[in-house]
């Protein structure tokens, strides 16, 4: 297991790991506790890269949210999972930490619905007023005809039938 | 700050129209000729390609993939391609693995020729605006003889690539990259050497490494100040030749701030960039292997994936460029695929660069850490 891998275990039990392959690790980490461990990866790790952060809905009120941190130095990757449940579902933010993840926060919010405690700014971020609260990247959002009303584009005109076809 | 300067105060819209905005819509808050406050908002480019991506088939998800920047379609395709095999477990032949290489290094070099030409028409430098788009028609004419297309030009897919290299293929890529390296000293000499360009960004937009990572930059506006933080060294793609050549990874230290980069130190860097894309590229094109260029295996695979997730890097143009994806076993399609692109991170850190600097010097270091919106917006 990676050094720290390790130092974030030794501090809180409760995080589980799954190595990735070489140099790369995952944690498991409980919801309550995802500061703290981003906190030791911001001490042990000096030059943490924030890459990503991003929700996947796994249906029926499940989620999870996936946060990735590079170190080129010592050239680990580390990748943190953590679960929530609920039709609302909160996780605290860590963007004092790592400002580079205030963006990927409001990105998860307004996508999924996963409500961020203490953001700075809870704006959207890339979607249009309207869909405020429709959370589009979640599994249920319909994506064909039978939400045509809410866009006021006018539905397709049904195809006038081939003529001439049987006459002869 | 008191409140009674902010009396005074005047907000500016940049962009989203204004085309140096690049498509974004900063908001500035402006006290006499000096920025107080800088707003990023994107959004106006959001083309929702990740919820795209759950409905192709893994054929079709590069095509969505090298719309996202259609600069360097090569590398932006890439990472899709490379997650799709690392969980259907395909291998690449030798001799696909190379072309690939080569061709990302071009699209990088494209990347920085076309972004040379934007920077110096920002700055009313319209010489070094137009040379470099002179030769960036190379590039393009070499990208069209290989696979049809100038921008959009799929060329990666699962198992290996599209399109082999033909002789006249070679023949022209052979005379582009002659040329390519003999006008970077000449562009250098041109960009470097002029007085006007340097007052103009010296000093300016200045920030340290350890800031610049926690903002989540990479790529060159890091590499800059002097951190040689490359994917191509620390975490080389198994599918790519990155180990056939031999490279040292480029870096600006600027002996007047080390540990920090301007305007300028971001300037040289794009040039040594370029200078080692086109190294790799000569390097590489006598040790093309012979052999198939795409797993004949691969297409089958590719219909139906495995349960997994994946996650593949790239050393991009603008930096760390990635994708995330999660399949469910038997699928068609990704059940979630992320993707990351770099200018996440540099438009966002205008929230801290900006504030206190002078309205005019808002184009110079935006441009000079070379956003693109397609990347951010998705």
């Amino acid at each position: 297991m990676s050094t720290i891998g390790r130092a974030v275990i030794n501090k809180i039990p409760e995080v589980t790991s799954n190595p990735l392959g070489d140099n790369k690790i995952e944690l498991i980490v409980p919801a309550d506790k995802i500061r703290e461990v981003v906190t030791i990866i911001d001490t042990e790790l000096e030059d943490a890269l924030p890459e990503s952060a991003f929700g996947i809905d796994l249906e029926n009120d499940q989620y999870e949210i996936i946060y990735i941190f590079w170190s080129w130095s010592t050239q680990t990757l580390v990748q943190l999972r953590v679960s929530l449940e609920g039709e609302k579902p909160e996780i605290e933010s860590v963007c004092d930490i790592f400002p580079g993840l205030e963006w990927h926060e409001r990105e998860f919010r307004e996508m999924f619905g996963i409500d961020v405690k203490n953001h700075p700014d809870p704006r959207l971020l890339l979607l249009p007023d309207e869909l405020d609260g429709a959370y589009p990247m979640r599994k249920r959002f319909q994506t064909d005809r039978s939400r045509l009303d809410e866009t006021g584009i006018s539905p397709p005109k049904p195809r006038p039938k081939p003529e001439g076809g049987d006459k002869q | 700050m008191s409140p009674d300067i902010l009396d005074e105060a005047m907000e500016i819209w940049f962009g989203p129209q204004h085309v140096s905005a690049h498509g974004w819509a900063t908001k500035l808050t402006l006290v006499g000729d000096y920025v107080v406050e800088c707003d990023p908002n994107a959004g106006y480019f959001h083309r929702s390609a990740e919820k795209v991506l759950e409905y192709k088939n893994f054929r079709q998800g590069s095509l969505v993939l090298e719309r996202m920047c259609m600069l360097e379609a090569f590398l932006a395709e890439y990472p899709y391609v490379a997650a799709v095999e690392t969980i259907a477990e395909i291998e690449v032949p030798e001799r696909a693995k190379v072309m690939r290489t080569i061709m990302m290094e071009l699209s990088r070099l494209h990347s920085i020729q076309f972004w040379w030409g934007q920077f110096n028409a920002e700055l009313g430098f319209f010489t070094m605006a137009l040379w470099p788009w002179v030769d960036r028609e190379y590039s393009l004419d070499v990208f069209e003889e290989l696979t049809g297309s100038r921008h959009t030009v799929s060329y990666s897919t699962p198992g290996g690539v599209k399109y082999d290299f033909t002789d006249k293929f070679m023949k022209q890529l052979h005379r582009a990259v002659d040329r390519f390296e003999d006008r970077l000293a000449k562009f250098r000499d041109m960009q470097m050497g002029s007085p006007t360009f340097r007052a103009r960004t010296e000093g300016i937009g200045l920030y340290d490494a350890k800031q610049g990572l926690k903002w989540g930059l990479s790529g060159p506006p890091i590499k800059a100040c002097g951190v040689p933080m490359d994917l191509r060294k620390d975490d080389p793609d198994p599918n790519l030749a990155y180990d056939m050549v031999d490279f040292e990874v480029p870096i600006t230290e600027n002996p007047e701030h080390p540990g920090s980069s301007d305007a300028l130190d971001r300037m040289e860097q794009r040039f040594k960039e370029a200078e080692v894309a086109v190294d790799i590229v000569k390097q590489l094109l006598p040790q093309i292997p012979d052999g198939p260029i795409v797993n004949p295996k691969a297409r089958g695979k590719a219909n139906r994936l495995p349960e997994g997730e994946a996650y593949a890097r790239v050393e991009g143009t603008r930096g760390v460029t990635s994708l995330w994806l999660k399949t469910l076993d038997k699928a068609q399609t990704a059940y979630r695929a992320k993707i990351r692109g770099p200018c996440i991170a540099s438009y966002y850190a205008l929230k801290d660069l900006v504030p206190g600097s002078k309205f005019a010097d808002f184009i110079v270091i935006f441009g000079s850490l070379d956003p693109y919106p397609g990347w951010w917006d998705r």
